[in-house]
């Protein structure tokens, strides 16, 4: 990787010695050059990515388990899952992916306002996609696809009683009763009505855990796009310097890269019907 | 190959089936083979780290390379480990697939007990096997993960909820062994208030303690006779067990299938509610007032968590499965014999 | 010796940057200078001063524990609190003591310094890591006031569902502490690739160093998965979500591949900065270059590769498959390989060397002798055969203990008591060190030898109470602990004493040939005057002239040799 190459720089440079440094008010006083840092933020961005990969892959893994175990249930199930809103996520985030990678393109030109624009449109695409996200969730609560416990419990009830719903499934005392799922009678994304047995609440689980991890990593996305395109704004970044953007632009596309792996797994594999 | 059974040494307990000679002889292999190690590497740094001593005089020489010696060091254990490796592989598929034939216990784990039952029905909390012939453990749990080891027999597998596991094992001699919960599964050392149990009264991990009797063929016959249900002989009949037969062998069940571990008879309320005096009285429970009869005192065991009594946890295990209908009546006639 | 005065280097005010000449302990004296330090040094002695709280909060339990065995019945508390008592001993030592203790102390300080940089790639990054480790450790200790967890560090399901205790403030605690874990590891690894100085090439990196890399591997790849699996455990006893529940169609079994799968690695990320340390002991205290240089160095990074296949021999008597059970067996001898290769170069290291019998010297050698004994102890258990019978006995507990305490801890007590002088610029006492060591080494064996027979005949672990014939072993490894304890503090008196009583200490003390040691003692805050060029390996004994070895790099000393000049 990168290496010093010039001693005689090095020794002027931290030695204390302002002038060399004074054009460069970026280069943090640990590294010798832009270069040496700019080589130690991006393999520090990978290396962070690597680790993401390695936690999401935990989720990959339950997910082929049961999926190996149970292959009727994901089957059934994921006709629950609106392919359209899914689809329409995929291409949104895509899209965001775009406008991220054409951000570091302009920053990297020196085009601040464009840099800008571009920073703006990833967040709205990003926003766009949580408000998908909040449909189809509030859509699964109402039907009672649920994970775990809460499975056939519609809007997290305990029981329907008389048409209505009362109690919680939620079970935050561990001295209450244990609730257990139910089985489940609703009409899917294609207008059939479907039944699922208690058990299918494993599909469920493996869908609000990986679905609302990754909505996580969106928002935190949201968070630090909107910090980049502040510091832009503000004229922080240069030519020279535009190294956040780049990390940002990077972290986007694993969140993106993610979603790619979740929807087919997710919403798209099945039996012919 | 097996060796004849050997008495218990310093390390190892008495070797009391088939599989333990070939274990505790890797046992020994290993063991000897670390000794000799561990003393070679303690004794060089120790004697080199005297003989090359800073002092005066003495100067520390250029290290240079071995290429060979690095190989040497390398690969010779290679060697060795394969073997090791091999033993023990080969002692585990001996240890893992039963013969043929095997008797087969059903073995029962809950918090804090076990429960083994034998081919007639017939259920106890100690195992009792026949001298010379295979048995193999069928093993289930009802709330968390336990483990069944005999340290004489060499044997050990977990019993994990929703599954089946089983481990077998041919007993070479007459006599008796421990058999210990080993994976950790909790305890009950307070009650519902928090206020301390005495210590006999404390229950858990550790106390999920047995016996395995291994005893000739015809006390192990005798013994299967004994444990099974005595309404059988009125039942198969087609005569009414007669009520002191329900309540003695309710009083027997009340023990054996570990319902004494939150209920006493004595009137002292503990994890569940005293069985004394419960019989026909009003309770609360959350789902709303019950009257203890023949069919709140049913569901109660085969579906414990459909009416709790107000102020108790919601922890009794099911019983679904594991208990028969006759066996049901008899704990019945036994709660309804402890007036107040 | 090299004339400037440590006393009384000062602060160059102004531009708020420090003179990076000035020594860093007194180059800002104000406690927010220590707070919001950017300085790997300072961060590497707030982790060091929040890593001893933890090992002793963890020692008390250890304590605690032991004293309810030294009797059988109750003896000091019931069993629902040592259940408690165990499982908090285990996850203190584990997640808030042994996981950081040597890279986020020894690591973060030494790491730049020996590789000639002035910083770690990322020195916010560093101090961000610090405030997560605190946060992760304030939610820990939380927990335990709020009831603690009567799990097991092993959290297994579904009795880690049902239990009745704080399990998610713990494993939410641990969750945050894994990522100070993954960000040091991050930090060390771009430190390692990009701010080499000029010469350090990666066949001429200390030994320490290839370590504290091969650490940070396996603390950013194994890491995320022990926070995910956590993060489900919480899910699953806040949500309901049945992953590990049978009842739910889950299965207790995946949990545990999850858990080991992480938590196997986490058993390197514990024992290679000790072997790491003591390669460095070994080197200086023989005067002589390390043997088989490459094969150290290549046998840790083999143990971060070969120590993610492994897990499985944590479940042999689980449930898993027969083929699954020889394959973990068989790749479980094949890490046995380099922890052998180490051993086997550090005795030939001290062949022909000369000795120096210095404290850190002992833990050295100390290290060897319990480290042995451990490693030959798990080849017990990856043989299927005798684990069968060994696993979830004490036989378990003392093989963990040989290798985590009697390899990990001993290279930490080495590595702390060889840089402290480097460290603090006081010398400790010596000869009170080695009391102490005697004490930590009898009082350890005394403890944990007869645990392993105990486990061989039956004694069960995580066991309130027992059966009789185990209570003399009880007893003995009762009293070895307070003999353990009393050597532990013996060694924490000498190191607080000398910063205040101890004698200035020279640059090089033990007149080592690393790199470390050819700056000042206590370096300046950019760890050297000027940028190294180096020229020669960290063990070259017979390259380095005593000189150089008393004066170091500095150019200040001009009539001695600077690191320039060295063919």
């Amino acid at each position: 990787m990168t290496n010093v190459s010039e001693p005689t720089n090095t020794r002027a440079e931290l030695g204390g010695q302002k002038s060399a440094r004074s054009s460069s008010a970026f280069l943090a006083h640990h590294f010798a050059t832009a270069a040496q840092q700019l080589g130690a933020a991006k393999l520090g961005m990978w290396i962070f990515i690597a680790t993401e990969i390695l936690m999401f892959g935990g989720l990959f893994c339950a997910y082929s388990v049961w999926r190996g175990a149970e292959p009727e249930i994901f089957d059934q199930a994921h006709h629950f899952l609106s392919k359209p809103l899914g689809a329409a996520n995929t291409i949104v985030l895509l899209f965001s992916s775009l406008t991220a990678a054409l951000a570091v393109r302009s920053a990297g030109l020196g085009h601040r306002q464009a840099t800008s624009a571009y920073l703006f449109a990833t967040i709205a695409c990003a926003c766009v996609f949580l408000v998908v996200k909040y449909f189809e969730y509030s859509h699964k609560i109402h039907l009672g696809l649920l994970p775990g416990h809460c499975f056939g419990h519609p809007g997290f009830s305990e029981a329907m009683r008389g048409g209505r719903e009362v109690g919680t499934c939620l079970r935050l005392d561990a001295s209450d009763a244990p609730v257990m799922p139910e089985w489940l009678r609703a009409v899917d994304e294609s207008g059939r009505v479907r039944v699922l047995p208690p058990r299918a609440n494993m599909f469920f689980g493996l869908y609000f855990v990986m679905t609302g991890l990754h909505g996580i990593h969106v928002l935190v996305g949201i968070g630090v796009l909107s910090w980049v395109l502040v510091r832009n704004i503000r004229g922080s970044f240069s030519v020279q310097y535009y190294t956040p953007v780049d990390l940002a632009a990077l972290y986007w596309h694993l969140v993106d890269l993610v979603w790619i792996y979740l929807f087919p797994l997710l919403y798209l594999v099945g039996k012919p019907e | 190959m097996s060796a004849s059974n050997a008495p218990a040494t310093f390390q190892l307990p008495d070797q009391m089936s088939t599989v333990a000679p070939n274990v505790d002889f890797l046992y020994y292999f290993i063991y000897w083979l670390s000794v000799v190690l561990f003393v070679g590497i303690v004794a060089t740094m120790v004697y080199w780290s005297v003989k090359y001593r800073e002092r005066p005089g003495h100067r520390a020489v250029p290290t240079g390379h071995n290429f060979s010696v690095e190989i040497a060091w390398t690969v010779a254990p290679v060697f060795i480990l394969i073997y090791i490796f091999y033993k023990g592989f080969q002692g585990y598929l001996d240890a893992a697939i039963a013969p043929p034939g095997a008797i087969e216990v059903r073995v029962n784990a809950k918090q804090w007990g076990w429960e083994f039952v034998y081919p007639n029905g017939g259920a106890d909390n100690e195992l009792h096997v026949p001298v010379h012939k295979p048995v193999k453990l069928i093993m289930a749990s009802s709330d968390v993960i336990h483990s069944l080891f005999i340290p004489a027999m060499r044997i050990k597998r977990d019993v994990v909820p929703g599954r089946y596991s089983s481990e077998w094992f041919e007993a070479t001699h007459v006599g008796t062994a421990d058999i210990y919960c080993a994976e950790y599964c909790g305890g009950r050392s307070r009650d519902g208030s928090g206020n301390e149990l005495p210590y006999e009264q404390m229950t858990g991990h550790w106390s999920m303690h047995s016996t395995v009797h291994v005893e000739p063929e015809g006390d192990f016959q005798a013994y299967l006779g004994s444990i099974g249900d005595k309404c059988a002989v009125y039942t198969v009949t087609g005569q009414p067990c007669p009520d002191s037969v329900l309540v003695s062998e309710g009083e027997r069940l009340y023990t054996k299938k570990a319902c004494s571990g939150c209920h006493t008879t004595t009137g002292l309320p503990l994890v569940g509610p005293t069985w004394k005096g419960i019989w026909g009285r009003q309770e609360l429970t959350d789902h709303g007032p019950v009257s203890v009869d023949a069919n709140y005192v049913r569901e109660s065991i085969l579906n414990p968590q459909a009416k709790i009594v107000k102020g108790f946890p919601p922890v009794m295990p099911p019983f679904l499965g594991q208990i028969s209908d006759i066996e049901i009546d008899e704990i019945i006639a036994f709660m309804k014999s402890l007036k107040e | 010796m090299a004339a400037v005065d440590i006393e009384t280097a000062t602060v160059h005010p102004g531009d708020g940057h420090v003179a990076p000449d000035a020594n860093y302990l007194v180059a800002e004296r104000t406690l927010r200078s220590w707070l919001v330090t950017r300085d790997h040094k300072r961060i590497g002695i707030l982790y060091l001063a929040m890593i001893v709280l933890a090992f002793f909060l963890g020692g008390v339990f250890a304590l605690l524990i032991r004293i309810e065995l030294f009797a059988r019945g109750r003896t000091i508390v019931d069993a629902e609190t040592y259940h408690r008592f165990f499982t908090l001993h285990g996850s203190i030592m584990i997640f808030l003591f042994i996981i950081p203790s040597i890279p986020a102390t020894l690591g973060n300080f030494f790491l730049p310094i020996m590789i000639g940089a002035k910083d770690v790639a990322f020195p916010k990054l560093n101090l961000a890591s610090y405030y997560i480790y605190l946060l992760g450790a304030a939610i820990v200790i939380s927990s335990i006031v709020i009831g603690a967890v009567d799990t097991g560090w092993t959290f297994y399901t579904p009795y880690s569902v049902q239990s009745a205790s704080a399990v998610v403030p713990m494993t939410l605690g641990v969750f945050v502490l894994g990522f100070s874990s993954i960000l040091t590891g991050l930090n060390f690894m771009v430190t390692v690739h990009t701010m080499r100085a000029p010469g350090v090439t990666w066949t001429r990196l200390p030994l320490f160093v290839w370590g504290m890399y091969a650490t940070a591997l396996i603390q950013v790849l194994a890491t995320p998965v022990l926070a995910i699996t956590l993060l489900l455990l919480a899910a699953e006893r806040v949500f309901g979500i049945g992953i590990f529940d049978p009842k739910l169609g889950g299965d207790p079994i995946l949990f545990q591949h999850f858990f080991w799968f992480y938590s196997h690695p986490a058993v390197y990320i514990m024992i290679v900065p000790g072997m790491a340390i003591v390669s460095e002991l070994i080197a200086t205290f023989s005067r002589r270059a390390i043997f088989g240089y490459f094969a150290i160095a290549m046998s840790s990074i083999g143990l971060a590769v070969l120590g993610f296949l492994v897990w499985g021999h944590h479940m042999f008597v689980a449930g898993m498959s027969e083929f699954g059970t020889m394959l973990f067996s068989a790749l479980t001898f094949l890490v046995a390989i380099p922890s052998g290769v180490k051993v086997f170069n550090w005795l030939a290291t001290m062949y022909r060397g000369s000795i120096v019998w210095a404290s850190p010297m002992l833990y050295a050698m100390g290290f060897i002798f319990l480290f042995t004994i451990g490693g030959l102890t798990g080849l017990f258990l990856g043989a299927l055969s005798t684990d069968i019978h060994l696993t979830d006995t004490y036989f378990v507990v003392a093989h963990f203990h040989y290798v985590m305490m009697g390899g990990t801890v001993m290279g930490f007590l080495g590595g702390l008591l060889y840089w402290w002088p480097k460290i603090t610029g006081k010398m400790h006492d010596e000869a009170l060190a080695k009391v102490g060591f005697a004490f930590v080494f009898l009082g350890f064996n005394v403890t944990f030898l007869p645990q392993f027979v105990m486990g061989s005949r039956g004694m069960m672990r995580r066991y309130y109470d027992y059966r009789s014939e185990f209570l003399r072993f009880h007893q003995v490894s009762t009293v070895g602990s307070w003999l353990l304890s009393l050597g532990l503090f013996i060694t924490a008196y000498v190191l607080l004493d000398a910063l205040w009583r101890g004698k200035r200490a020279p640059r090089n003390p033990w007149g080592s040939a690393g790199f470390e040691w050819m700056t000042e003692t206590p370096p300046p805050v950019s760890n050297f005057r000027e940028t190294p060029v180096i020229t020669r390996g960290p063990y070259d004994y017979h390259v380095a002239t005593p000189e150089e070895l008393a004066t170091g790099w500095d150019e200040v000393a001009d009539d001695e040799p600077g690191q320039g000049d060295k063919s």
